[in-house]
């Protein structure tokens, strides 16, 4: 992932970001709504109350995680498009462990944590191992990943995991000892946004301020210099698609522990896509793009809101990312051709 | 025709039409991971020209129409743009979905409920013309690459684009042209999904098929004729799951087909030797001029 001046990087996203809203607008009026009632909806749905504001924080979790995943694989220029994929094998797992768990509420959930991230880091290896061994570029096998691991759901619902109590294609659910609980009555947001936000603080840390972190920057950003002055490039890279794994893992995990409490068919709403989007919005910054990461879920919330209140379809949640995103790398584009 | 036999052409028809288009992109050197958006692009034209009175076979060119923009789309962000096209592809499956689901809701209100449309007539044993057409389509790709020369010259855009820049060629042309080619096969496939078996628009109706075709491209290793028994193989695993599950049979296989696709293709990929047969500059920007001239006195 390219580094750019501060400078240049806000210009970006002030472009963005005025298509962004030119977008909403455009999308308001083509429903039929008054854009400014629609905005206001979105804003009330998205902050404009407690329950509000706690939807928005239950949804953010796991966009910030598998945001920070994504942008931890940039920058040491791993390619990860399978976080998608990684987040389920972590909601499976948590799926697979967390109904067996009692007792102290705190070890239960470590534990179905810490197997959760490792089911998510387990899920990228197969991509890493490809990449490194055969060449596979990790881009194909992520995405084939992600194909099977939404098939291993699909299966796994109506198989090994189904809730012998009933029909549905759904897993046992967890004891509520075991789940979180909110923070503040009539609230949807549970511990689980804390958690999101210090593993931000974490690799943004490590990232930018560590040995190691400057070892992965290196490699994403000049692998021939990384490797002519020594750094272990491979391992440097396994470790690059192991953590981001872990943290889409993550994600998954605490989605079963806080917000679902089981999985079920289909499990996620394109979690890992949208993660990359905050990602990239970010530029693959791990603090801008957990706020990111914040916004696209206000905007999720938010959008449930406004359909309700004015008619203009929800969808807009998922449109609005990714022409954020394609704002920010054709603003990129333009700008880097213009230099000498 | 027996049941089984047609169905599986059905399914793996349109699976067919978007892998070849992905394949004539990729073989030009760029690559469109935001397939299955395209694929719900060309399922919501066919389905809004027909839900406004347009011919099954007209919706079909509403489609393909909408695919061509797609595809031009696509490529002046990834091509001319010179933008990652993994990450434009990305973002191009949340616009595909979003915007689709956006249209759907727009056109059939809140109601829930099924808008129908009229599917293609039948043609031979029982199946659409169009659907017989898809399983042409890999042949005159194979020929078109291998004996013609602009197919030839797709081709050098995505092994050696500096040669094919230095023959006087532009690289940008070549990968926008199979660009919009793709876009016009990835439409047509989304439309033949809700044209034959589901005479319906449903958010995400591609259900992962255009993933689907991704995979098979890799698990032909970029050669149009191989795309066929993967193609068969899909829709025969899909025909087989819809099977057991109107039978009432187990569906512990439904995930197994399900999953078989991407590991094949995952497979494929580990059996082959470097990048399994890409195209060497698959997913590189195109060259930009001044890197070929001669550097001035």
């Amino acid at each position: 992932m390219k580094r750019e001046p501060f400078a240049r990087r806000l210009a970006i996203v002030a472009v963005a970001f005025s298509v962004a809203a030119g977008a909403l607008v455009v999308l308001a009026l083509l429903a039929g709504a008054s854009p400014v009632d629609a905005l206001g909806a979105l804003a009330e749905g998205a902050a404009g109350s407690r329950a509000a504001l706690g939807e928005t924080l239950a949804r953010a979790t796991t966009l910030v995680l598998t945001a920070l995943g994504a942008s931890l694989a940039f920058r040491a220029g791993v390619l990860n498009i399978g976080l998608e994929g990684q987040f389920l094998a972590g909601a499976v797992a948590a799926a697979a462990v967390g109904p067996l768990l009692s007792g102290a509420p705190l070890v239960a959930r470590a534990a179905l944590l810490a197997a959760a991230a490792a089911a998510g880091a387990l899920w990228v290896l197969p991509a890493a191992w490809l990449e490194a061994r055969r060449g596979v570029p990790e881009v194909l096998s992520t995405i084939l990943l992600n194909l099977v691991a939404a098939a291993a759901v699909s299966g796994l619902v109506r198989g090994a995991l189904q809730d012998p109590a009933g029909d549905y294609p759904q897993s046992r659910a967890l004891a509520e000892a075991v789940r979180f609980a909110p923070l503040v009555a009539g609230s949807r947001a549970t511990a689980a946004i804390l958690i999101a936000v210090a593993l931000a603080l974490l690799v943004a840390l490590v990232l930018e301020r560590t040995p190691l972190g400057l070892k992965l920057r290196a490699t994403g950003l000049a692998p021939a210099a990384a490797r002519a002055i020594g750094l272990p490039g491979a391992r440097l890279r396994l470790l690059a698609f192991a953590a981001s794994g872990a943290l889409a893992g993550l994600a998954g995990g605490l989605e079963v522990l806080a917000v679902t409490g089981r999985l079920y068919d289909p499990f996620s709403a394109g979690a890992g896509y949208t993660g990359i989007a905050a990602a990239l919005l970010g530029g693959s910054n791990p603090l801008a793009a957990a706020a990111s990461a914040v916004l696209f879920a206000g905007l999720g919330a938010g959008s449930s809101a406004m359909q309700r209140d004015t008619g203009v379809p929800g969808a807009l949640a998922t449109i609005v990312p990714g022409v954020l995103v394609l704002a920010v790398l054709a603003a990129r584009a333009r700008q880097t051709g213009n230099e000498p | 025709m027996s049941g089984f036999v047609a169905v599986t052409l059905l399914l793996a028809a349109p699976l067919l039409l978007a892998a070849a288009g992905e394949l004539l992109l990729e073989r030009a050197g760029s690559i469109q991971i935001g397939l299955e958006g395209t694929m719900l692009i060309g399922a919501f034209a066919a389905f809004a020209a027909a839900r406004s009175g347009a011919n099954p076979h007209a919706a079909l060119l509403a489609a393909a129409g909408a695919g061509l923009v797609a595809g031009a789309a696509f490529a002046a962000f990834a091509v001319a743009g010179r933008a990652d096209p993994i990450l434009v592809g990305t973002a191009w499956n949340l616009v595909a979905a979003g915007g689709t689901a956006f249209s759907y809701r727009l056109l059939a209100g809140a109601t829930g409920s099924v808008l129908e449309i009229r599917t293609l007539p039948p043609f031979v044993f029982g199946l659409p013309a169009a659907v017989v057409g898809a399983f042409l389509v890999p042949a005159v790709l194979q020929v078109f690459l291998q004996r013609t020369r602009p197919g030839l010259r797709l081709v050098a855009a995505g092994e050696n684009p500096l040669a094919l820049e230095a023959m006087g060629g532009s690289v940008v042309f070549v990968r926008t042209a199979a660009s919009v080619l793709a876009g016009a096969l990835g439409a047509l496939g989304g439309a033949l999904l809700v044209l034959t078996v589901s005479p319906t628009f449903v958010e995400g109706v591609t259900a992962g098929r255009g993933f689907l075709a991704l995979a098979l491209v890799v698990f032909a290793r970029w050669k149009p004729l191989r795309l066929v028994p993967g193609a068969l193989l899909v829709g025969g695993a899909t025909a087989l799951q819809y099977r057991l599950q109107a039978g009432g049979g187990t569906r512990i296989p439904y995930a197994v087909f399900l999953a078989l696709p991407g590991l094949l293709a995952l497979f494929a990929l580990a059996a082959a030797r470097g990048r399994g047969g890409a195209p060497k500059a698959l997913g590189t920007p195109a060259p930009r001029r001044r890197a070929i001239s001669p550097r001035p006195p």
